[in-house]
């Protein structure tokens, strides 16, 4: 019972993570049928930039003092937000937005490219080689102080929550009630008529992968405190992951892109911990293959997009 | 040469068939001077290509390579790296059938290389030790293993590559064109990771009276992969077709990419050809012209998968090993960009797609690597960052030439009409936003009667395009 | 079937006379097509409701109504391309779609090709990038039995179907006056061509039934009053039976043996032209009540 908890809860902790990067997929699927297979490396570049800046630029160890790393982790989150989202706009701007009027398979073929660009600079800048920090997070088990003892929710578990709960919310929040939020869902109902509508659709589109950007660099950052690792080709799984997150939850559809990662969050705690964990990517697959399969509107259906 | 051969009715059976053959060849002389005449410089270059490849291996060995080491070290490909051109380039004509002719993305093609390599591997090698099943094969009697001559290995390889196509195609090919990219990628995905796995395996099975149970069986090979394998041998010479053997083995791909290429081209120019650019430029029109549309990208993704288990089987035998870890998913993207890069859609622009590809990618980025570091050993190796190239190839062939540089005249005029639409809103016209992106015959159906010229326009710039390129 | 133009030696079966035009008047085994009860609906919108049509064997039949009424529906239906919410539909005695209970079964688009029913488009949709002869030899595809492994080995079954095939496919060009075409993309014929291409298309799937949607879209009066003995001529030498949708209603009274119109999904009126002309429920369905009382 006791490891069914500990896995449910890693299972959480990762659920979280691949949801903010399942949003990514999702918003810029639902409004232009992309799937942006090169969000999973501006992902993996959120994190190598995260660890630039904490083991690099700010140097924090772990002994620096809790409120500087406070103060740090939420600088390094901002700043980490603002250069992926500039990153996702660019790639936007470059490889997709003049493929608008291509033929439908274009931009996906523009964007496995762009993938292995990003891919490959952080090859280049960073090396083959896996990176990591130091955990600057305290390894206390929070548990423990209401007597347990034989499951762990650590503190950096915590924080990954603290991190993506309020973005998720935020998100949601922003889509629904702001102008731009209309705007998004104006042109992924339909461009044409959102664009004669006063809509600019450019904008909007490229707003969107504004949005997917920093949420996937707040993950970046996430996964570098929580895992302390990265590597350069993280993005490629670790997308595929959170692609199917979206797929599961019925892609277009964001608060079907979080329980959908929720749900495979789970399917990987469990996978690793109860098949094994050289299964688990092809598991990830089946449940991928399946979901397109038999259910391709995914468990909430589309929303965003209902022009399938 | 169709008019002449397709001109009176043939008798069926064996003998019309062969009465054919003779007639097509007999045709070819006639076929070649008009080639020659209507398109020169194309035809020229062509033939110059084809006799430049199929005397490379003795030029390479009698003139280049002694210059190479004598005079000035050349960026020259050796018999492993022109064997590799044309194992890759069997795959691209392969993938052409599925992404140029029924306009399907299979981002996991590299699944079916696997599946033909692993065919080779079970079928040639000591894997499985505890039988002992030597047929026809150039091992003693009695050796461990089964092992069956490469000659029947290629068709079975073909056979099974070729059903897992259909297994994967029959219930994803209903699905949208990017939906299947996704669900082929996994499957690329999934068959390396079972190869990987498969090494430590106990089935137990005890149902009714059947009771069976077999424990840590090692079916694959796990992440070590399978060797040694059998390599092709032909007993009437006694050549064999491995690694160290020289250009043997680049005469053997070439007969088998040629034959690759016969069957491909046969299978465009027939009802079937016909049915597969149906369905790229209006499935649905198609389907209610009564083309079993499914049936029929089924049949594209088999022959297509097959193609795939060749070079698989033909890889693995050539090298005498195989691992899971030559199957990634980088590779089905190297395939595709050979396709994308020759021409999608046409046969001998993939090939050479295929070519220039692996000459950069085995050849001339590790030279240049050898010639960087030489000079300033700290730079990157440009060998290692092929896939950065590879990568920004992908997204500047898609904006500014999405078909090719030896393009299929068809599919260019269907790919590029964002290009030219770019360079409209470049001038200064308004271009409407068509997110669908279907396809851009829409604005021609649609256009009132007095514009239909602009098809016109579109060919005749179109085969300008082409003839400019070759 | 032949294609020349030859006239065809058996006369085409006398149009049936007003009162026998009803649905249900005449006997099955003159009938092509017979709907029974069929019913769409898309969501809450009631497509077609309830619609019982009747194509006698050698008629031209239009189907007429306002924009919404229904009508390319029930065209997609009969081709396989929509399934029924309900209703049965039979071509030449074999069921396209049959209701049993709750379970609705129908056959496919391209096993109603097979079955003898071929179409246009409203909005012209031919292989763009294919040749002329290449589009009408698509058509041609369902009769064709050389599987893949003759068109790998180029069988002489394959050759021979081949040669008969584009024989085949030049002659119903001919028909349409484009075999001086037959080399050119589709796409860069002009507009008229293109119309005809298409019909030459469905010609070439050997049809029993013809579907024309809106043949007449977008043509002067001069091509219109082509078309129209175009079509005339197809049912006249080929033996064809024709469905039409047709806005202009000089086309529809000219050329039509019998007219049904829809509305908002229903049948309000159906029988010789000139009869639901003169209907007061069709005068109200296009112009609007005040007309039909004025």
């Amino acid at each position: 019972m006791d490891q069914i908890v500990q896995t449910f809860i890693i299972g959480l902790s990762n659920g979280l993570i691949f949801a903010l990067v399942a949003l990514g997929y999702s918003l810029v699927y639902g409004i232009i049928e992309l799937i942006n297979f090169a969000h999973g490396d501006v992902f993996m570049l959120g994190s190598m930039i995260a660890l630039l800046l904490i083991s690099g630029v700010f140097g924090v160890t772990a002994a620096t003092s809790p409120l500087m790393i406070v103060i740090i982790v939420a600088a390094v989150i901002l700043i980490t937000m603002a250069v992926t989202a500039t990153i996702n706009v660019t790639i936007e701007r470059l490889a997709y937005r003049p493929l608008r009027n291509a033929p439908k398979l274009a931009p996906l073929i523009s964007a496995i490219g762009m993938s292995f660009v990003l891919q490959n600079i952080a090859l280049l800048i960073a090396g083959p080689a896996n990176k990591s920090i130091d955990n600057v997070l305290p390894s206390v088990n929070l548990l423990s102080y209401i007597g347990v003892n034989t499951v762990e929710l650590s503190f950096r578990q915590v924080f990954v929550a603290v991190v993506t709960v309020p973005l998720l919310i935020g998100m949601s929040w922003f889509v629904a009630k702001t102008k731009q939020g209309k705007a998004m869902r104006a042109t992924a109902q339909d461009p044409d008529t959102a664009g004669l509508m006063g809509v600019d659709v450019n904008r909007t589109i490229a707003f969107t992968f504004l949005i997917g950007g920093a949420l996937a660099g707040a993950a970046g950052v996430v996964q570098i405190l929580y895992n302390n690792v990265t590597v350069w080709n993280l993005g490629f799984r670790f997308g595929l992951n959170a692609f199917t997150s979206a797929v599961l939850g019925g892609i277009g559809n964001l608060p079907g892109a979080v329980l959908g990662a929720l749900v495979l969050g789970q399917i990987n705690a469990f996978s690793d911990r109860y098949v094994a964990a050289n299964w688990t990517n092809a598991i990830v697959f089946m449940v991928l293959i399946g979901v397109l399969v038999f259910k391709p509107t995914g468990l909430l259906g589309q929303q965003l997009a209902d022009r399938a | 040469m169709t008019a002449i051969v397709e001109s009176e009715r043939r008798p069926g059976g064996f003998a019309g068939w062969i009465g054919h053959i003779g007639d097509v060849l007999g045709a070819i002389p006639g076929a070649y001077r008009d080639a020659l005449r209507t398109h020169p410089l194309r035809t020229t270059l062509l033939s110059a290509l084809v006799i430049l490849g199929v005397f490379y291996p003795l030029l390479n060995r009698s003139v280049l390579q002694g210059f190479s080491r004598n005079v000035f070290p050349l960026p020259i490909p050796d018999d492993t790296v022109v064997t590799f051109m044309l194992i890759f380039s069997i795959m691209a004509v392969g993938l052409n059938i599925v992404a140029g002719f029924a306009g399907l993305l299979d981002l996991g093609y590299v699944a079916f290389y696997a599946i033909g390599a692993y065919t080779a591997a079970f079928l040639a090698s000591p894997h499985f030790g505890v039988v002992s099943i030597v047929l026809l094969a150039n091992v003693p009697q009695g050796f461990p293993g089964i092992h069956i001559p490469f000659w029947f290995i290629v068709p079975l390889a073909m056979i099974i590559a070729g059903t897992f196509g259909a297994l994967l195609g029959a219930p994803t090919l209903r699905l949208r064109g990017d939906y299947l990219a996704i669900v082929t990628l996994g499957f690329g995905e999934i068959v390396p990771v079972v190869f990987r796995n498969l090494a430590d395996v106990t089935i137990k099975f005890n149902f009714l009276f059947i009771n069976f149970s077999a424990e840590h069986l090692n079916l694959t090979g796990g992440p070590l992969g399978i060797n040694p394998i059998d390599p092709p041998y032909l007993p009437g010479l006694g050549i064999t077709f491995n690694a160290s053997a020289g250009f043997a083995p680049v005469y053997l791909a070439m007969i088998l990419l040629a034959l690759g290429v016969l069957f491909a081209r046969n299978l465009e120019r027939s009802r079937i050809g016909r049915a597969w650019m149906a369905i790229r430029e209006d499935e649905l029109a198609a389907e209610m012209m009564g083309v079993h549309t499914v049936r029929t990208k089924l049949l594209a993704f088999a022959l297509g998968a097959s193609f795939a288990g060749i070079a698989g089987s033909l890889q693995a035998s050539y090298l005498g090993a195989t691992t899971s870890d030559f199957f990634q998913f980088s590779t089905s993207i190297l395939v595709l960009i050979m396709v994308i890069l020759g021409g999608i859609g046409n046969i001998w622009g993939v090939i050479v797609g295929a070519v220039a590809l692996q000459y950069v990618n085995l050849t001339l980025l590790p030279y240049l690597g050898q010639q960087i570091q030489s000079i300033a050993p700290s730079f990157p190796n440009p060998a290692q960052f092929n896939f950065l190239f590879f990568g920004l190839i992908l997204v500047v062939m898609m904006r500014f030439r999405p078909e090719g540089f030896i393009p299929n005249r068809q599919r260019a005029a269907q790919l590029s009409a964002h290009v030219l639409a770019a360079a409209a809103a470049e001038r200064g016209e308004v271009v409407g936003l068509d997110n669908t992106g279907l396809d851009i015959d829409e604005n021609i159906e649609l256009a009132p009667p007095g514009q239909s010229e602009v098809g016109e326009d579109a060919r005749a710039a179109e085969t300008s395009d082409e003839a400019r390129d070759l | 079937m032949t294609l020349d133009a030859t006239p065809d030696p058996t006369p085409a079966p006398a149009p049936v006379a007003g009162g026998a035009m009803r649905t249900g008047a005449i006997p099955d085994d003159q009938l092509l097509v017979k709907a029974r009860a069929v019913t769409k609906r898309f969501g809450g919108l009631l497509a077609v409701s309830d619609v019982n049509f009747d194509i006698p064997r050698g008629a031209i039949v239009s189907l007429i109504g306002p924009n919404g009424a229904g009508k390319t529906t029930f065209f997609n239906m009969i081709t396989g391309l929509y399934l029924p919410s309900s209703g049965s539909i039979e071509f030449d005695g074999k069921p396209i779609v049959t209701t049993s209970g709750k379970k609705i079964r129908g056959k496919k688009p391209h096993e109603v090709a097979a079955l003898g029913i071929g179409r246009t488009f409203q909005n012209i949709r031919l292989f763009g990038t294919m040749t002329a002869l290449d589009n009408v030899r698509v058509g041609a595809n369902v009769h064709l039995r050389s599987r893949w492994w003759d068109a790998a080995l180029r069988t002489p079954l394959m050759l021979n179907e081949e040669t008969a095939n584009r024989a085949e496919a030049m002659g119903i060009l001919r028909l349409v006056e484009l075999e001086d075409r037959a080399d050119a993309w589709a796409r860069s014929l002009p507009y008229g061509d293109q119309r005809r291409l298409e019909i030459a298309r469905a010609l070439a799937t050997r049809p029993k039934l013809l579907l024309l949607d809106e043949p007449t879209a977008g043509m002067n009066a001069s091509e219109t009053r082509d078309v129209m003995s175009f079509i005339r001529r197809l049912r006249s030498e080929l033996n064809l039976t024709v469905l039409l949708i047709e806005h202009d209603m000089r086309v529809v009274m000219g050329i039509s043996d019998r007219v049904t119109v829809l509305d908002h999904g229903q049948v309000i009126a159906e029988g010789p032209p000139a009869e639901v002309r003169a209907d007061p429920k069709v005068i109200e369905a296009y112009l609007g009540r005040g007309a039909a009382e004025a």
